[in-house]
């Protein structure tokens, strides 16, 4: 209790504070805004916070992330152009409910219920993050290892084009991450004769030319697309009796979100398709739906909310992301000095509930901003391309420039914009790559670490039953699809 | 015959994705570059290295993505009828657009060290939104006096980033 207490003094300092709120405005500013996300947004602020002090930083962050979510729902509900993935089963009914002449309805539900679900998740989160870090600290390199492989192979059913190239480009991050010189043996790997290779690749260029210059590339090809706007005069909360009516389909769906968040790698675009499924297979007005039914909003939104704070869980106990944007704020985390995982939580627990603290503030501050300012944020979807993505490449720029003065990791920004570019063409994502950056340390450290233990018998490691149970859930994950077509057969 | 031997490719065709062997045959010309390089690290003692030299855990890798990127050329027939398709978003070739985005930014990034940050800033609020067709005098002129402006005032001075003065410096002497 003590640590609660004094992780939430940390959220007091005004600074800290005014920094949550900025990070809440930009949250919801690049949610709205299509094609602007918020692991974009942290990508872009990862720099810039490096002076700041850590709770401050993070707390941004995660703001930021929380906000990131409900911004996409605005644009989505009005202008039928989800601002963010996770926003794109939200439009199936938001949309059809505004243009039925209740935006500010849908608007209304759709912000309660990410409310709810946020909230929802957080306090699963206060609960289950210490728990699994106490469980945590018992794991060894082998452990570490097979959880590390259990995460990567969830990168398949991560939301894409297609399972295999998910964990593709989740092997390329990991390989990526083997760039420089090797830790045990001091041996150069993959350097090329580069200097600047020798420390290895920044996570920030890389990141910032994956979010953001690639997808300046993806917008280049759509300039001059219009969009059909429907104005909102304000934002109308939903009545009780309606709440009451909602509760379960808000209540499964936040379960569903936090769950499905609390899972490495899958995120709120995942839980938002199986918040509005679930959502209509248990109402009974599913001739209603894809014609404005509110199932069809608070399902989807409360589950992608509740799936925000859920990511969090793994990110902050275990060191694994949970999510695209978690995997950056986890990237945060080793940049500002922390090694995430159970140690955090059981070194520092105040910085953990600060964290807590501000994802919460986040959740209320969103409230705000949808009840007083969703008019104006539905209008910010109409600022120009045409001027809007120089200045997200500028600022993608002076963000990698700064992080070590550097100009070759200017041009690893643009080199990792224009492979982005060509991987998510030809289907291969972004978000599995970073994830794979991120846990290429990991894997390697303690593959090292359980082959020297173990004398280098792989099988041995199978003696562990959390290993064993690790190893069983990777089978179980790859050979999903496999599993899932013979049970549809049945 | 020639009708036997068209219908031949034409299943060959089927049975193959285009676009996905002219990737996968990259990603394989890649990989086998990455193991030769691997050869050619530096050899530690087994004793130095736990019998785990610097190359296995790299190489364990490309492996494992040989294996992976051998299915990609025949994903397509794998997938659902109902899903997305594999080439949806591709099926046209990059446009006139994004290249010639491309070469602009990757010109200012070049040059971007002669001509100092400033001007660099300056060249991209100018020659993007131009190339990309705004032709909104009343936009632009503000835009391009203004925000280079604002980066410069937020970035520079409040934060301090560092901005290199290139040829400005050159250009106030």
């Amino acid at each position: 209790m003590e640590d609660v207490v004094k992780g939430l003094g940390l959220l007091l300092e005004f600074e800290n504070i005014i920094l949550i709120l900025a990070g809440v405005l930009i949250g919801v500013l690049v949610g709205a805004l299509p094609g602007l996300s918020s692991p974009m947004a942290i990508a872009l602020l990862i720099p810039f916070t490096i002076s700041l002090d850590p709770v401050a930083a993070i707390s941004m962050m995660a703001a930021l992330y929380c906000a990131g979510t409900f911004g996409g729902s605005i644009t989505a509900i009005l202008i039928n152009a989800p601002g963010a993935p996770p926003s794109v089963a939200t439009a199936l009914d938001g949309y059809p409910m505004a243009k039925n002449g209740e935006p500010g309805r849908a608007l209304g539900l759709a912000t309660v219920s990410s409310v709810i679900g946020g909230v929802f998740s957080l306090i699963i989160f206060i609960f289950a993050a210490p728990l699994l870090a106490s469980l945590a600290l018992e794991f060894g390199p082998a452990e570490y290892f097979a959880l590390a492989v259990f995460a990567l192979s969830m990168l398949a059913s991560m939301s894409g084009k297609s399972s295999i190239r998910n964990l593709i480009s989740g092997l390329v991050g990991v390989l990526i991450g083997t760039i420089g010189i090797h830790l045990t043996t001091g041996v150069e790997r993959f350097t090329f004769n580069v200097p600047e290779f020798e420390e290895g690749i920044h996570f920030v260029p890389v990141l910032i030319g994956l979010f953001a210059v690639s997808e300046l590339f993806k917008q280049s090809e759509k300039l001059n697309n219009v969009v059909d706007r429907i104005h909102a005069k304000a934002l109308k909360l939903p009545t009780w009796a309606e709440l009451k009516k909602l509760k379960y389909t808000i209540l499964r769906s936040s379960g569903i979100g936090t769950f499905i968040g609390i899972l490495p790698a899958e995120g709120s675009t995942v839980a938002a398709i199986i918040g509005y499924n679930e959502a209509r297979r248990w109402s009974n007005n599913k001739e209603q739906f894809g014609k404005g039914a509110p199932e069809g909003i608070v399902g989807p939104e409360a589950a992608n909310n509740a799936a925000a704070g859920g990511a969090m869980v793994p990110t902050l106990a275990l060191g694994i992301p949970g999510s695209g944007s978690t995997a950056l704020i986890l990237a945060a985390l080793i940049m500002h000095g922390f090694r995430p995982g159970p140690y955090l939580i059981s070194e520092t627990p105040e910085f953990v509930y600060a964290i807590f603290g501000a994802m919460l503030i986040a959740n209320i501050g969103f409230l705000f901003i949808g009840l007083v300012g969703a008019k104006f944020f539905s209008l910010v979807s109409f600022i120009p391309k045409k001027l809007l993505w120089p200045a997200v490449f500028i600022f993608s720029m002076i963000g990698s420039y700064s992080f070590a003065s550097s100009m070759f990791d200017v041009w690893v920004m643009l080199i990792a914009g224009l492979l982005g570019y060509f991987m998510d063409r030809n289907g291969f994502s972004a978000a599995p790559l970073v994830m794979g950056l991120i846990l290429g340390k990991l894997v390697e450290e303690s593959f090292s670490q359980s082959m020297i233990i173990h004398d280098n018998n792989f099988f041995a490691l199978l003696e562990s039953p959390v290993v064993l149970l690790f190893f069983t859930l990777t089978f179980l994950s790859l050979s999903s699809p496999f599993w899932v077509k013979l049970f549809l057969k049945k | 015959m020639i009708k036997n031997n068209k219908n031949a490719s034409s299943n060959l065709g089927a049975l193959f994705n285009k676009k996905d062997t002219i990737i996968a045959a990259i990603v394989i010309a890649a990989i086998a570059y990455l193991w030769f390089e691997t050869t050619k690290f530096e050899k530690v003692p087994a004793l130095f290295s736990n019998n785990i030299p610097p190359e296995m855990f790299p190489q364990i890798l490309l492996l494992i993505i040989l294996g992976m990127i051998l299915i990609i050329p025949f994903e397509h027939l794998f997938l659902k009828k109902d899903s997305e398709s594999i080439d949806s978003g591709r099926e046209k070739p990059v446009q006139k657009t994004t290249i010639g985005t491309m070469i602009i930014l990757s010109i200012i990034v070049a040059s971007s060290q002669l001509l100092g940050a400033t001007l660099a800033i300056i060249a991209i609020s100018i020659s993007l939104p131009l190339y990309w067709g705004e032709r909104r005098l009343k936009v632009l002129i503000p835009y391009i006096i203004g925000f280079p402006l604002f980066v410069v005032l937020l970035f520079n001075i409040v934060l301090g980033v560092h901005f290199e003065p290139g040829l400005l410096k050159f250009i106030l002497n």
